[in-house]
Order: structure tokens, then C-alpha cells, then sequence
């Protein structure tokens, strides 16, 4: 078949059904808007009942007794259980994985055993009727503890006075990399300036809408486990489900509904959900834990505590000609399950300097353990650290050169031409665009003007500034991510679509929906591909029964993984359709055509629509010749080869306003140009590079687990952690270049996490440009109000 | 976070109130139940009966008597800000109301919670403070009169008797000449603040007679600040003065939002702001 008759153009406007590119409605979001949404607390099951974990309220102690008598009394409540219980029916595990070199994080189990860690870690559980009376018996259990010492700095983690957290593993070092690529220390021999920074990084974490939740229903008598869980990998939950509470994987059924945010916090194996199954195993009976804020503060994962150290050296005619970065960062207790706690820090080993040309680079990560809630990867995993130290060395080197910011870029980006190549850290590059975006950029910013502005309000004594950035994103991995290093994650995803006997066309996914709009983009790409309206298509998706095996959405993956897979299936699909039409029609193959629900036939002529061609299939397949292939379901699946990640890139900048009586950072501005390859729907990139972009000013200004010195976290709750909120929020302007990815049909890359991983080093790039004049600079994330006027010299 | 169980009881009128609090000394008052529910589900007290005072109308009322504006203690946040006679006579309230919380908040939040509250870092305590506002408390004995300059005495703690109900606050209107002033400085809009100042100048031929500092955000209750102000009288604004005068007249307390010595600094440059405002 002439595959390029076949296969319509990409996104070409003038076609019918050409949805792919388009800013379709999503019909979901009016279904949430209504509050109709299905999530997990949404759930009710016959003989259901409900947890409430006792916690520990230390940071580091030895449990010495735990009694529950006095809880197990209160009318209401089943039983309490503490790890003697639950370590009968699920097994402890250990975050290590085997392709990053040597990782020591010692086993974990799902309650606290012996020894708890951090404040929150989970070391009782009440089962009760209700959460109320859960929650009030947890009260009762009395836990009885002697203090150990509390290793919380992560600078003094390697000390040799320092608390070793875990007796086995002689010191508190989790994990260390080291990347050298040619020879920086004479690299800054012959720069002509050389400039250092060290930046600070809080610890934070992400705060999604809905918090974490899950409901497991053990059915003994089929031995089958179902869980409800709003996480955003169900196949990689069932295998460790299957695996940790020793059931037959193919016995076990995940089922993601609605899912209220999960940027990367709900990707991760937590030990209150692992003992949730667990519980409904004991007591076969549907058991439900819902997270509440207090709990999600101090036990969904953090991220982005780090403190790095960098250098640039450049030649007198701007040219870098070595970087070099030492980051240090703090985990918590243990490697989370099962992805690690190494995956940040090697990001940010990997993607520091990785938009310019540096022919000397040297990293070093240190990743060490601490007793405060356990770290994992979060939106844009090391990216905000990676760009922010990259970028601010970058101002630096272009100030003291007395460069202008923009015009050093241009001499140091990775040309557009140059593709394939490899950042500055080896990792292979391909199809990105910096020189175009950091273009658009600038015309949209116009930079003379900023300037003008930057004067006048100096002159007014307003303190002005304003940035250019740029970088590069991770999406869409290859099994180069985990799958290599021992994982159950899977790199593959999987579509399944049909056209059923109405004429709709469903389609299943491996691929998740958490408010993102995975759902229309699959409904999209299914539409266009086969010819059919967008209302025709339904999706199925989160429930590993009903949908091809795949590894979910996550790593910015699901529209240039499964979208690639939902692609292939479609035109499997219409190809199927195709010659069943051209059996009933008696035509060439070639002279067929989807378009609107019909098969038409390219010369005019009557056509059949797909309902009718679908009734002759199923209900009077006698009507056909025999020996006919009459399959109107297609499956087909993607995972990315050759190269471990598409990486995408973009140029973001923004403008500031700094109140030098109050340290108030006001952004008035910001403005990104992204690269994502193929646009499926450009309304729902840009609302991803937006939603993106306030996430990374909430850790740019206000976002911070904040610990004192006996290791409480004392702002765990929505009154004293900061999220930023709509009113602070600066009009985000976005515009888009499209270079397509090579590796797909779709050349779809992944957009979910730029706008997270570029803000920071934006704002802290314009915040120092505006205290320029000042003769000061700000080094420490999030940029409060008081290391403003710290740093002004002013408390 | 569900709260430990309690009773409700919708309280008919005033008197079915007192009488309910005056019986059960862990009973509790539920006005617009923004702070009390949140705690609650913290589980950071148990009372036993929530006595709803949201249907006795008689605390809905904004009423002017006289030189007065007498505020009902159930008079919702948002009520405040919508009403005219408030507008006109007291316009101030409307734009430090509209820095209190949310929308949403304001709807349900009540005067009389606030006030009763007292929570250190509100706004509305303090500009009780700075006019010396009439709190007017009932129990079973009656109706009593505490000055708002003696009724806040420490962290949470007001002259509110256990068994007393806050029935409304009387503003003097007429500020006899008065120039008052409201700001405060908040890292995102509507968060109770790192600090914040009400104060009001009186001035003869544009000489300042009188200045009137309170202070919120800044320590255990709604803070004065005598001795600033009398510097004022004779002194131009000078920033490190106002910052080391204040440090005598307020203990600043840190807490999670601001160290002490941000609280001073931002309190001295309100004090500048006012200065220039008002004069
Ligand atoms: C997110 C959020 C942000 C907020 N931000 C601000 C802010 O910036 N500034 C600010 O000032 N406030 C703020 N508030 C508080 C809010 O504005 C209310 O003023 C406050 O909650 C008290 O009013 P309430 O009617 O809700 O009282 P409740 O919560 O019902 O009661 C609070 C306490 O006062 C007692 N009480 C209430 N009424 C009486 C009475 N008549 N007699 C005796 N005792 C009584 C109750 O028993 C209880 O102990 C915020 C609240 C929230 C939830």
C-alpha cells in the first residue's frame, strides 16, 4: 500500500479530521469542572475500613516499646498493627539499582522496625469502621522511645562526629558519580576569566490537589488484589505489589481513576500504601487510606535539597572553554523504592552546561543520607539545579567579560546545525533548536526595551531586572532510565483501538491521566490518523486489566511514547478498515479514504460509513467473502531506541521587580519559547509549559520544607508552606519552535516539565540582575524576602 | 485530620448560648469556623459542644449610634466590606479587610472571631487596639465593656471570660481628626503578615499632636509602640532610629514566616511608609 497516500500528513489544516496540532476542547476537564470526577476517596466498597498511622514524632530514635492495648479498646476499631504483623504478609525492599554504580541504601520495610528514621515515617497502623475513630485510637497507642542523634545537615553528614544512620553501612554516603570529559583544571589555566558561584537549593515537595491515596480489596477467594491508586505507573505498582505481598502479578489489578496532580510524587513506592495492601490481605476485607495534608507534607517525597558549587572559564572572546560542578545533596534515610534518590543528582551531573559548547567539563555528585523525609524525583528532576547553576555562571562570565548576556549565548549554544552530538557530560543530543528558541525569544521580550525600562525605573530608584535563559529537557527515556538497572518500570507503551459495531472507535493506553489531558491527546492522534471526529473516539486508560502493558505517565513520556503507540495503532487500524471497505465497496484500496465516520471513495461515488462497515463485520460477516481478514481492533506499541532520552530545549526569561525596603520579589513578566516537536494540542503544551513555570516559581520564591534543629519539620501545612498562588502569578507569555523528534512518527517530544526546570534559574538570574547596581547577588532557593535584605545588608 | 468527635448545638438566641457555655466548660463557640474548624481537624483541642452562634440575627448588625459604629460580632468579613455606612464612616476597614484571607474566608470569617481570636498576626484586633475600640462581652451576669487596649493579654489569650460570648465591637468614628494609616508587608496576597501597622496622626497646622503605632505580625498580641511614637513627635522619620527605638517598646517574636530581626525591620519601614502618607 503507498504508505504516503495512506498516512496523511501531520497535522495539515486542510484535511478533515486533522485534530493532531489543534487546540481541541478536552471534554474531561468539563466532567472535572462539575466535580465529576471518580478519585480514589471517591471509592466505597462494601466492608471497607480505614487507617490512621501512628507516625513517629522523632527524627531519629529506638523504638523500645509499642503498646496498642488501650487503642485496640475504642469501639470502632479492628486492630492495630505494627511491622511483627505486617512483615508476615509484605516483604521489605531496598532502593538500589544496578546501573549507576554502587548504591547503599540499606532495607526498608514498610512499617518501622526497631529504629525510626524520620518524623513522619509510619510505625503503627489503627484499622477502625472510620478515619475519625482510626485517627482517634492512633492517639492511644503509646509508643515508647529512646532519642538517638539526628543527622539532618547534609554538610556535616560525612563528618567523622557525625551519627551514621545506618550502623551497617560504616558512614552516611548514599551515593557518588563523577563526570570528566577532557581536562578542565587546564581548561581554566588558559581562560582568560574564570567565575564561581554556589548555590543553594531547599529541600521542597510537591503538593498536589488531591493528596495520595489507595484502596486495596484482597479477594481471597480468587486470590486477586485490586487496588485503586492515584499513581501515575499502575503496571510497575502491580509488579512490586505482586512481588512484595508474594501474589501472582497476573492476580493483581491496579486501577488509577482520576488523579488530582501527581508530578512525579506518586510515581514512587510508599511504605503507608505498600501496608494498606498488606492490611486488606490480613483482614480480607477492601481497606482505604487517603493521605491527609499534614501527613503528605512530611512523608510524600521532597526534592531539590542541594548545594552546588560551579565554574566557568571563558577566553577573552567569550568562548567557554571549561565548566566544572561539585553538588551535594541529602536524601533522607533511604533511596526510595523502586527508582532511587541517585536520579536527581545524576541529572543534574548530566544536564549542567548541557545547552552549550564546552570542550572541558568535570561533575561530581554526592548524595548522602539524612534523617528527614525521603527525597525522590520530583517535576523536572535536577533540571532547576542543573540550569540554575549553568545560567548564573553564564551571567557571570558574560558580566565580567562585559558581554551582553544574549550575544554570549550565541556564541557558546549548541549551533542548530550540529545535531547529533552529546552534552558537555557525553549524554547523545539530537533535533533541538537553541539558537531559533533564544531568537523568538528576544523578539518577544525585546530586549531594547526591557533595558530602556531597567534605566528608567533605576533612576526612580526602582530596582529592575530581567534574564535569558536557556535549556535542555529530559523526555521521553528509553529503558536507559531504569529498566537496565533492574526496574520493573516499563520503557514500552502500548495502544489497543477498535471500532466497534456503533461505529466509536476506543482506544486503551498504558499511558495515565492526572489532570494533564492524556485523554484528548490519544482521542486526537486516534481522530486524525483514522479519519474520524474527535467525538467518535473513547479512551480507556489507568487500569491494568483493560489496557496494554506500559509504564505510565511520567518523565514527560506519555504523548512521544504512547501517543507514538496510539499512532501506529490507528493506521493498523484504517489499513484494516481499508481492505475490509475496498472488499465491500470493490474497489482499489488506493481509492479509499476515511474521512468523517465514512470511507469514501477518492473519485466520488457512494461511500459506507465505518458503523455500517462495522455491522457487516460483526453482526453479518457471512456477507463476506470467507477467508476475509476482518479485525477491527489494532494494537501496537513504542518505546524509544538508540538513544536514552529525546531531550527537548527551550529559552525562557523573565522580569523582575525587587523591593529593596521589603526583599518582595515582584515577577512582572515571563516569557518562554519551547521546543516540543510536534504539537498534538498546542493549548495543552502551553498550559503545561505555564502550569510548569509557576511550579518552578513556587521553588524559585516560595517553597521549602523547613526543619529545626531538632529535625520537625515545623510548616507542614498550607498556611506556612508556600505554594504560589494566582494572584502573585505573572502573565507567562509562550511561543513555541517545532523541530520534530527523528525518533518517531509523531516527532512528538515531551513538554510536561521545562517550564518547572527553567523558572529558577530565570528568576534568580533577573533577581541578581537587578541588584547589580547594588554591588550584591542572591544565591539561595527560594529567594525569600529576608536573604533579599541579607543580602542588601540590610537585617 | 478529622477532628475528635463533638456535639453541635445551634444556639436560638443569646441567652440559649450563655446558658449552654455557662453549663459545660468545654463547650465552645463556633462563629464563621475558619480558625476553629482547621484546628479542630489538627486536633489541637477536643472541645465538647460546638455552639453554632450563626443564626441569632442580632449579631448580623452594623448599627451607627451616636459617635459610633457598633459592629455585630457575627457581621461576616465580606458584609463589612460591602456595607456603606462602614464605607463611608470608617473606609480603612475596607482596605485592611481586603487583606484579610481569601474571598471564600471573608464570606464565613466573622468580626467577632477575629476579634475574640486574637490571633497576633490579625488584622483587625490590632486596629481595635489602635482606636481603642469598646469590646462588649454577655455572660450570665450581663453585658460588660473592655476596652480593646485591655482586652488582648498574650498569645491567644483575651479577657473573655469562659463563659461569656463577644456580642459585638463599638468603633468611635469620629477620630477627632485622625488620620489613620493601614499596610503590611505579606510574601503572597491575603497571608497574614511578616509584619503589619495601623496607626493614626492628629495634627494642628500640619504639626503632628499625636501619633498611634500598633503593630501586628510582630509578637504575642496586637503591639504599641509608645516610645516610637513620642520620638515621632519630636523627630523626622529616620530608619535606624525607628528600628532600634522599636526594638525597646516590642519584643519581636519570630515565627515561621519571618526571623525577629526581619519583623523589626519591615515594622520600621512601615513606620516610614505612614510617615510620608500621612504627612
Ligand atoms: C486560609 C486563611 C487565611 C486567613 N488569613 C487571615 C488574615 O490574613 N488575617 C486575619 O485577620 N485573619 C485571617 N484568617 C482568619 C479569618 O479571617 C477569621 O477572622 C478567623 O478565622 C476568625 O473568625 P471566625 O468567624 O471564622 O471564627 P471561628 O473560627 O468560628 O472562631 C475562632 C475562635 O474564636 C472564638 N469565637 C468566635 N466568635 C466568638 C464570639 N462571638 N464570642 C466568643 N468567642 C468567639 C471561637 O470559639 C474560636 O475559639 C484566615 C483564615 C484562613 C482559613
Amino acid at each position: 500500500m503507498d504508505d504516503l497516500n495512506q498516512n496523511p500528513k501531520l497535522g495539515s489544516a486542510d484535511r478533515p479530521n486533522s485534530y493532531i496540532g489543534r487546540s481541541v476542547p478536552r471534554e474531561r476537564a468539563k466532567k472535572l469542572l462539575e466535580g465529576k470526577g471518580k478519585y480514589v476517596d471517591d471509592i466505597l466498597l462494601p466492608r471497607m475500613v480505614h487507617l490512621s498511622y501512628v507516625r513517629s514524632p522523632l527524627a531519629h530514635a529506638k523504638i523500645k516499646s509499642i503498646n496498642t492495648e488501650n487503642a485496640k479498646n475504642i469501639p470502632g476499631v479492628l486492630d492495630v498493627f505494627t511491622i511483627d504483623d505486617i512483615e508476615k504478609v509484605c516483604s521489605p525492599w531496598q532502593g538500589v539499582l544496578g546501573h549507576l554504580g554502587e548504591m547503599r541504601s540499606p532495607t526498608q520495610y514498610p512499617l518501622a522496625k526497631d529504629v525510626v528514621r524520620w518524623q513522619g515515617e509510619p510505625v503503627a497502623v489503627v484499622v477502625a469502621n472510620k478515619r475519625a475513630v482510626a485517627e482517634d485510637a492512633s492517639e492511644l497507642v503509646e509508643i515508647d522511645y529512646e532519642d538517638l542523634d539526628a543527622q539532618l545537615d547534609m554538610e556535616t553528614a560525612m563528618d567523622k562526629s557525625t551519627k551514621v544512620i545506618h550502623d551497617d553501612l560504616g558512614n552516611n554516603l548514599f551515593w557518588t558519580r563523577t563526570v570528566n570529559q577532557g581536562d578542565v583544571s587546564e581548561a581554566f589555566k588558559q581562560s582568560h576569566i574564570v567565575e564561581e558561584v554556589t548555590l543553594d537549593f531547599a529541600r521542597h515537595t510537591g503538593v498536589t490537589l488531591e493528596t495520595r491515596a489507595i484502596v486495596a480489596d484482597w479477594d481471597s477467594s480468587e486470590e486477586r488484589m485490586t487496588v485503586y491508586h492515584n499513581g501515575q505507573a499502575p503496571h510497575m505498582m502491580q509488579s512490586i505489589i505482586a512481588k512484595h505481598l508474594n501474589i501472582t502479578e497476573g492476580l493483581v489489578r491496579i486501577i488509577s481513576c482520576d488523579v488530582g496532580g501527581s508530578f512525579g510524587i506518586k510515581v514512587h513506592v510508599y511504605p503507608d500504601e505498600m501496608v494498606t495492601v498488606a492490611v486488606s490481605k490480613l483482614l480480607k476485607r477492601p481497606v482505604k487510606f487517603v493521605a491527609d495534608r499534614l501527613e503528605s507534607y512530611s512523608t510524600d517525597i521532597h526534592s531539590r535539597c542541594h548545594k552546588i558549587s560551579g565554574k566557568i572559564g571563558v577566553d577573552d572572546k567569550g568562548k567557554i572553554l571549561g565548566f566544572e560542578i561539585d553538588d551535594l545533596s541529602g536524601i533522607g534515610p533511604f533511596s526510595v523504592y523502586p527508582r532511587t534518590s541517585a536520579i536527581e543528582t545524576n541529572q543534574v551531573l548530566n544536564l549542567s552546561a548541557a545547552s552549550y559548547v564546552v570542550p572541558n567539563y568535570k561533575a561530581k555528585g554526592t548524595v548522602v543520607f539524612q534523617n528527614k523525609t525521603p527525597m525522590c524525583q520530583y517535576r523536572a528532576v535536577g533540571h532547576p539545579i542543573a540550569v540554575a547553576i549553568t545560567e548564573a555562571l553564564v551571567d557571570k562570565a558574560a558580566n565580567a567579560l562585559g558581554m551582553d548576556r544574549y550575544k554570549f549565548r550565541k556564541i557558546n549554544l549548541i549551533p542548530d546545525n550540529s545535531y547529533p552530538t552529546k552534552t558537555p557530560s557525553g549524554v547523545p543530543l539530537e533535533d533541538l533548536s537553541h539558537e531559533a528558541c533564544i531568537e523568538k525569544l528576544k523578539k518577544m521580550m525585546n530586549i531594547s526595551e526591557l533595558e530602556k525600562y531597567k534605566k528608567e525605573s533605576l533612576a526612580k530608584g526602582k530596582y529592575k531586572g530581567f534574564s535569558i535563559i536557556n535549556m535542555v529537557e529530559v523526555t521521553n527515556p528509553s529503558p536507559a532510565f531504569y529498566g537496565v538497572g533492574g526496574a520493573p518500570i516499563s520503557s514500552q507503551d502500548g495502544a489497543s483501538i477498535r471500532l466497534e459495531g456503533s461505529g466509536a472507535v476506543h482506544i486503551s493506553t498504558s499511558i495515565t491521566e492526572q489532570g494533564q489531558g492524556t485523554e484528548a491527546v490519544m482521542q486526537q492522534i486516534a481522530a486524525d490518523q483514522l479519519g474520524v471526529k474527535i467525538d467518535t473516539v473513547r479512551v480507556t486508560h489507568g487500569d491494568t486489566d483493560a489496557t496494554p502493558y506500559g509504564g505510565g505517565t511520567w518523565a514527560s513520556r506519555g504523548a512521544g511514547i504512547g501517543g507514538e503507540a496510539v499512532l501506529k495503532a490507528s493506521r493498523k487500524l484504517k489499513e484494516n478498515i481499508l481492505n475490509i471497505a475496498s472488499v465491500i465497496m470493490q474497489s482499489e484500496v488506493n481509492n479509499l479514504d476515511v474521512q468523517n465516520d465514512q470511507v469514501i471513495r477518492k473519485d466520488g461515488g457512494e461511500g459506507i460509513s465505518l458503523k455500517d462497515l462495522a455491522q457487516i463485520v460483526y453482526y453479518r460477516g457471512h456477507e463476506l467473502p470467507p477467508g476475509t481478514n476482518a479485525e477491527l481492533i489494532a494494537t501496537a506499541s513504542f518505546s524509544i531506541e538508540g538513544i536514552p532520552f529525546v531531550f527537548t530545549n527551550s529559552a525562557m526569561g523573565c522580569l523582575v521587580d525587587v523591593d529593596v525596603d521589603t526583599g518582595l520579589t515582584k515577577i512582572e513578566k515571563f516569557w518562554a519559547v519551547e521546543d516540543c516537536g510536534t504539537q498534538i494540542n498546542p493549548k495543552l503544551v502551553e498550559e503545561q509549559i505555564r502550569g510548569g513555570v509557576v511550579q518552578g516559581i513556587g521553588g524559585a520564591l516560595y517553597e521549602e520544607c523547613i526543619y529545626d534543629e531538632m529535625g520537625n519539620l515545623t510548616n507542614g501545612n498550607m498556611a506556612d508552606y508556600l505554594v504560589p498562588m494566582a494572584y502573585e502569578m505573572p502573565d507567562i507569555i509562550v511561543d513555541h519552535v517545532t523541530t520534530n523528534s527523528g525518533r518517531s512518527i509523531l516527532g512528538a517530544k515531551g513538554a510536561g516539565e521545562a517550564g518547572t526546570g527553567g523558572a529558577p534559574g530565570a528568576i534568580m538570574n533577573a533577581i541578581n540582575d537587578a541588584l547589580i547596581p547594588l554591588n550584591t547577588e542572591v544565591t539561595s532557593q527560594p529567594i525569600t524576602p529576608e536573604k533579599v535584605l541579607k543580602a542588601l545588608g540590610k537585617i | 485530620m478529622k477532628s475528635p468527635a463533638f456535639s453541635y448545638y445551634q444556639a436560638k438566641d443569646l441567652a440559649d448560648a450563655i446558658n449552654i457555655k455557662k453549663s459545660d466548660d468545654d463547650s465552645i463557640i463556633l462563629a464563621g469556623g475558619q480558625s476553629l474548624l482547621p484546628a479542630l481537624n489538627m486536633r489541637l483541642s477536643s472541645p465538647s459542644v460546638l455552639i453554632d452562634i450563626g443564626s441569632i440575627n442580632e449579631l448580623k448588625k452594623i448599627k451607627v449610634e451616636g459617635s459610633y459604629l457598633i459592629m455585630g460580632a457575627m457581621c461576616s468579613h465580606s458584609q463589612i466590606m460591602n456595607n456603606k455606612e462602614v464605607n463611608e464612616k470608617l473606609p480603612i476597614l475596607n482596605k485592611l479587610l481586603a487583606q484579610v484571607a481569601h474571598p471564600a474566608i471573608r464570606n464565613k470569617g466573622t468580626h467577632g472571631g477575629s476579634i475574640a481570636y486574637g490571633d497576633p498576626a490579625a488584622e483587625l484586633p490590632a486596629f481595635a487596639v489602635l482606636v481603642n475600640a469598646e469590646i462588649i462581652l454577655s455572660g450570665p451576669n450581663g453585658e460588660r465593656t473592655v476596652s480593646a487596649k485591655e482586652f488582648y493579654k498574650g498569645l491567644f489569650e483575651t479577657a473573655i471570660n469562659s463563659d461569656e460570648i463577644l456580642t459585638s465591637v463599638k468603633y468611635p468614628i469620629n477620630q477627632n481628626g485622625m488620620k489613620l494609616f493601614f499596610d503590611e508587608v505579606t510574601r503572597r496576597h491575603g497571608d497574614y503578615a511578616m509584619a503589619g501597622l495601623v496607626g493614626s496622626i492628629k495634627q494642628n497646622n500640619k504639626i503632628n499632636e499625636e501619633i498611634n503605632l500598633v503593630f501586628f505580625g510582630t509578637g504575642d498580641r496586637p503591639n504599641e509602640a509608645p516610645k516610637t511614637c513620642e520620638y515621632l513627635l519630636k523627630n523626622e522619620y529616620n530608619y535606624s532610629d525607628i528600628k532600634d527605638i522599636l526594638k525597646n517598646d516590642i519584643d519581636f517574636a519570630s515565627d515561621v514566616s519571618s526571623s525577629s530581626d526581619m519583623k523589626a525591620h519591615l515594622s520600621a519601614i512601615l513606620v516610614g511608609r505612614m510617615m510620608k502618607e500621612l504627612n
